[in-house]
């Protein structure tokens, strides 16, 4: 291959896929932490067992290939991967090799369009513990299901990996595939052009946020080597995220051998029309898209974009819109409900804040009924618990004061009070406005509209 | 006793079926001190399921199962000392079937170290060969020889849960002058069968009639959810189709090759003369493309399946172990050294490198394609006629002592009369012929996918 960009970067991620239970047999794929409880014959590789594919593995899978403008396989077929490694409870891995269930596809970031490989289903292996002298294998994992996205190596920089894992971390977000609390797991493949491309792979780097700061230190210490007169050689690196380098694993001179046969016990399985229809007709808008949609509604970008990353966020925008001004919805979800959010550590899912009584709030708010202020407040007593903030308004009186006459007393009082202000204040000195435009809010606590206390003083001072 | 009329006289009070069964405990005790043909005897459990009284067809019938074929509680190990102490967890769905029918499982048979052979010699380590029935010097063929060997040589009511990859069914069968049968791949569930080559193996039946293998048959044969090989086909009573008129039916008689013993193609001639008595047409037929490619390519396939298959056997969770140290791969090194015969690891070898990155496309690849050219061929033969007849094994039982001369190839070779219905998926039996010198001749039958019933009924005017 040639390449001619400064750096090259390709990705290999693995995925766990949020399903109840493993590729290949009924045991749950989350629950009982407890050592090797999750098991049975089929994930423990015991002699006669046979493995039969989970369904909605494959229609998960099937989802994310076609998010990603896959070409899709005729047939699902299964490959054994044979080496011998104690994490394999069979010594062979069921994966997908000779045709993978989508290739050919494409991730868009920025406008950049970066090539995918293929995107393909197989099992994890088990887990091993190392301790002190020995090592402990916990089949638990043992057959969790993996998709495995391989990309194009169409990134030039560190910053682009981590858009793109960013972009597809929202995918998976959007399709439901995939548990935040689970496992995300790349190899990555750099080079640069003045180590030749020389290629350099990053083992087992879990987290997406680790891949870019993997990333950062891998390039830097191929560009040290080089500059210090080195020549690179084709190996094979770890990550120790502890440290933040990566180390030298292998040096590798030949590709692998798998020795790859079709898994005998599983019957191709026809990927049909309908499988697909269903599968696109279950596909949700992405991000992208909503982001186009938003700012089309006359959102502002950056608004549209924190809204869009996460589907739940944007599906409660999309709603909440439909009842109060578009821009004044955008801006609270992303702004006041992801303060409160933030500070409960919560999420959207969490469904903290009474979705009913939010829109009340905003309506209050759009008619001017109540100040910024106090909607503020509101929202942190929402997010305790919820309660009808119609009535509570009203009760508490917490409309904002119209009484022109009532606020003209107020204002002039302040006036009064505060002679050396005035002075300053029409000496030139903004800051003693300010000062007493602060003084009326604080007498009428916080509910008149900061605008008409600004009207009232300045016609008083002039 | 043939099982039909035994099961009526358990279930008309007649026989007692508790006292029958330690009748036969007791009498294949005594025969496998002579002819080795069980590598566990589960006694315990066949009197702990009598006393369950469970009805069905089969009440009360001793059923041996070949060592392969998982048995929940009961050392199962394929005939190999690397699975030593091993005891399933769960039941073949085949033994299921059989137990929840009311039949009782008496032990788990001989056979060549995981169907690794055609004569039952390559049996593990420290264990012993099954003899010939007919001539203690001469082997039972394999690899289910120890079916074959008990269902020959016991008296009492019983049959046998056997197995084929490429002949392990018809070979020993027809060596012991008993009958085989081989379904299509898929009728049967493989689940609880531990593997040599999963898309050639397929549990199948041996009785003293066709009758008694048909009904076994008719007992295990269905879909299987938890096997996704398994076929979703119709439910045949197998059993009804012994004796039915053959008239109209036409058989295909395979033109054979050079290499089949003149007393063995005598034999056949005579079985087919039977037919014809019956109103059975004949024309020969030929598989010119199954006759010359058939063994290579079932070598490549079986062997490549194989070896991915046993590379699970490396003393970790469960079979033999030795003492742990050193890299994980020098102890899985020393176990499999220690405890997979000379065969297993020749067809590891073997398969291995059939399917390495350089060598996949000329072998295993390859080897896929002309199994598909096979399967072709039979099926134009099949447009013209009800079933190819033939001999199951070029041969007369070999001595024992003659076999170890062999080389592999000449051993291998041996399958060339049944690699091609195996390769092809396609239901095949044996029924006894005649014997000559006293030595066992068996006609092979082989029939269409899942025309297991015209077979049967074939079959059933030959014995």
């Amino acid at each position: 291959m040639t390449f001619t960009s400064d750096m090259v970067i390709g990705l290999e991620i693995h995925v766990e896929l949020d399903t109840h239970t493993k590729l290949f047999c009924g045991c749950p794929t989350k629950g009982n932490e407890e050592p090797n409880t999750r098991v049975c014959p089929t994930c423990l590789g015991h002699p006669g067992s046979k493995p039969v594919v989970n369904a909605k593995a494959v229609e998960f899978g099937l989802k994310l290939a076609m998010a990603l403008q896959c070409k899709i396989a005729p047939s699902l077929i299964f490959s054994r991967k044979s080496y011998f490694y104690p994490d394999l409870a069979k010594n062979y891995q069921i994966t997908q090799y000779e045709e993978p269930l989508g290739e050919e596809g494409v991730l868009a970031i920025d406008g950049k369009k970066i090539g995918i490989t293929r995107v393909h289903l197989e099992e994890d292996p088990a887990s091993l513990v190392h301790e002190k002298s020995s090592v402990l294998i916990d089949y638990n994992r043992s057959g969790n299901p993996l998709v495995e996205i391989v990309t194009k190596p169409e990134l030039h920089s560190a910053e682009e990996a981590r858009d793109f894992m960013k972009k597809l971390m929202s995918i998976l977000n959007y399709l439901g595939i995939f548990d935040e609390a689970g496992i995300i797991k790349a190899d990555a493949n750099v080079s640069l052009k003045e180590g030749k491309y020389v290629r350099h792979e990053i083992k087992n780097i879990t987290g997406f946020k680790e891949i870019e700061r993997a990333l950062h230190y891998e390039i830097q210490r191929q560009q040290m080597e080089l500059e210090s007169g080195h020549k690179l050689r084709q190996e094979t690196r770890g990550w120790n995220p502890e440290r933040g380098i990566t180390y030298p694993m292998r040096i590798k001179e030949v590709e692998e051998e798998y020795g790859y046969i079709i898994d005998p016990d599983l019957v191709g399985i026809d990927i049909t029309d309908e499988m697909k229809q269903k599968a696109e007709e279950s596909l949700p808008e992405l991000a992208g898209e909503k982001i186009k949609k938003f700012t089309d509604m006359g959102i502002d970008k950056g608004d549209a974009e924190v809204l869009a990353q996460d589907r739940l966020m944007a599906e409660l925008f999309e709603r909440v819109s439909k009842k109060v001004d578009k821009v004044l919805a955008a801006r609270w979800i992303r702004l006041e409900l992801g303060r409160v959010l933030n500070y409960h550590k919560k999420t959207v899912a969490d469904e903290i804040v009474d979705e009913e009584q939010f829109i009340v709030l905003l309506r209050l708010l759009q008619d001017g009924k109540i100040t910024n202020r106090v909607g503020q407040k509101l929202m942190d007593t929402l997010a305790e618990k919820s309660f009808d903030v119609a009535k509570r308004v009203k009760k508490e009186r917490l409309e904002v004061v119209s009484d022109t006459k009532a606020l003209e007393k107020i204002c002039k009082a302040v006036v009064d009070g505060n002679k050396k202000a005035v002075e300053d204040y029409l000496k030139g000195e903004q800051k003693s406005f300010q000062f007493l435009v602060g003084q009326v809010m604080a007498k009428t606590k916080g509910q008149v509209n900061p605008q008409e206390i600004n009207r009232i003083l300045k016609k008083l001072v002039k | 006793m043939r099982v039909k009329a035994f099961v009526a006289g358990v279930e008309k009070g007649k026989i007692d079926a508790f006292k029958n069964i330690q009748e036969t405990v007791k009498d294949i005790k005594k025969i496998n001190k002579e002819y080795h043909y069980f590598n566990e005897i589960s006694d315990w459990l066949a009197l702990a399921q009598v006393k369950q009284k469970k009805k069905g067809k089969l009440s009360g019938v001793a059923v041996s199962v070949k060592d392969a074929i998982c048995v929940k509680g009961v050392e199962s190990k394929a005939g190999s000392a690397i699975l030593n102490t091993y005891k399933p967890l769960f039941n073949a769905t085949v033994v299921e079937k059989v137990i929840n029918e009311g039949g009782l499982i008496i032990g788990k048979t001989s056979q060549d170290a995981f169907g690794f052979g055609s004569f039952n010699v390559n049996v593990g380590n420290k264990m012993d060969i099954p003899l010939n029935p007919f001539d203690k010097k001469r082997a039972c063929g394999g690899s289910s020889g120890g079916c074959a060997g008990i269902t020959q040589k016991i008296g009492k009511a019983h049959v046998s849960l056997a197995e084929s990859t490429g002949g392990s069914i018809v070979a020993p069968a027809s060596f012991c002058d008993v009958v085989g049968i081989c379904p299509t791949y898929g009728l049967v569930s493989r689940y609880g069968l531990i593997d040599y080559a999963n898309s050639l193996d397929k549990i199948g039946t041996m009785g003293k009639t066709v009758e008694d293998a048909a009904l076994l048959l008719e007992v295990i044969a269905g879909h299987d959810k938890k096997d996704s090989t398994s076929v979703k086909s119709k439910k045949v009573v197998y059993s009804t189709f012994v004796k039915k008129k053959v008239k109209g039916m036409k058989i295909g008689v395979l033109k054979l090759g050079k290499g089949v013993d003149k007393q063995v193609v005598h034999a056949v001639q005579e079985g087919i003369k039977k037919l014809e008595k019956e109103g059975v047409s004949i024309k020969e037929v030929s598989l010119p493309y199954t006759e010359k490619y058939g063994v290579s390519a079932y070598y490549l396939l079986a062997l490549c399946e194989a070896s991915t298959n046993l590379a699970r056997y490396c003393g970790l969770r469960y079979g033999e172990s030795g003492k742990l140290g050193g890299h994980f791969n020098e102890y899985f090194s020393k176990v499999r050294s220690a405890h997979l015969g000379k065969e297993a690891k020749r067809r590891i070898i073997l398969g291995t490198f059939a399917r390495m990155a350089g060598h996949r496309d000329a072998f295993y690849l390859k080897a896929a394609q002309v199994r598909t050219k096979i399967i072709e061929e039979y099926k134009k033969v099949f447009t013209e006629i009800d079933a190819i007849v033939c001999p199951a094994m070029p041969v007369l039982p070999l001595k024992i002592k003659d076999i170890d001369k062999l080389s592999p190839l000449q051993n291998y070779m041996m399958d060339i009369l049944t690699v091609g219905p195996n390769l092809a998926g396609l239901p095949h039996m044996t029924v006894p012929v005649m014997k000559m010198k006293g030595l066992p001749i068996g006609m092979m039958l082989i029939g269409d996918h899942f025309n297991e019933d015209k077979i049967i009924q074939l079959g059933s005017w030959i014995e």
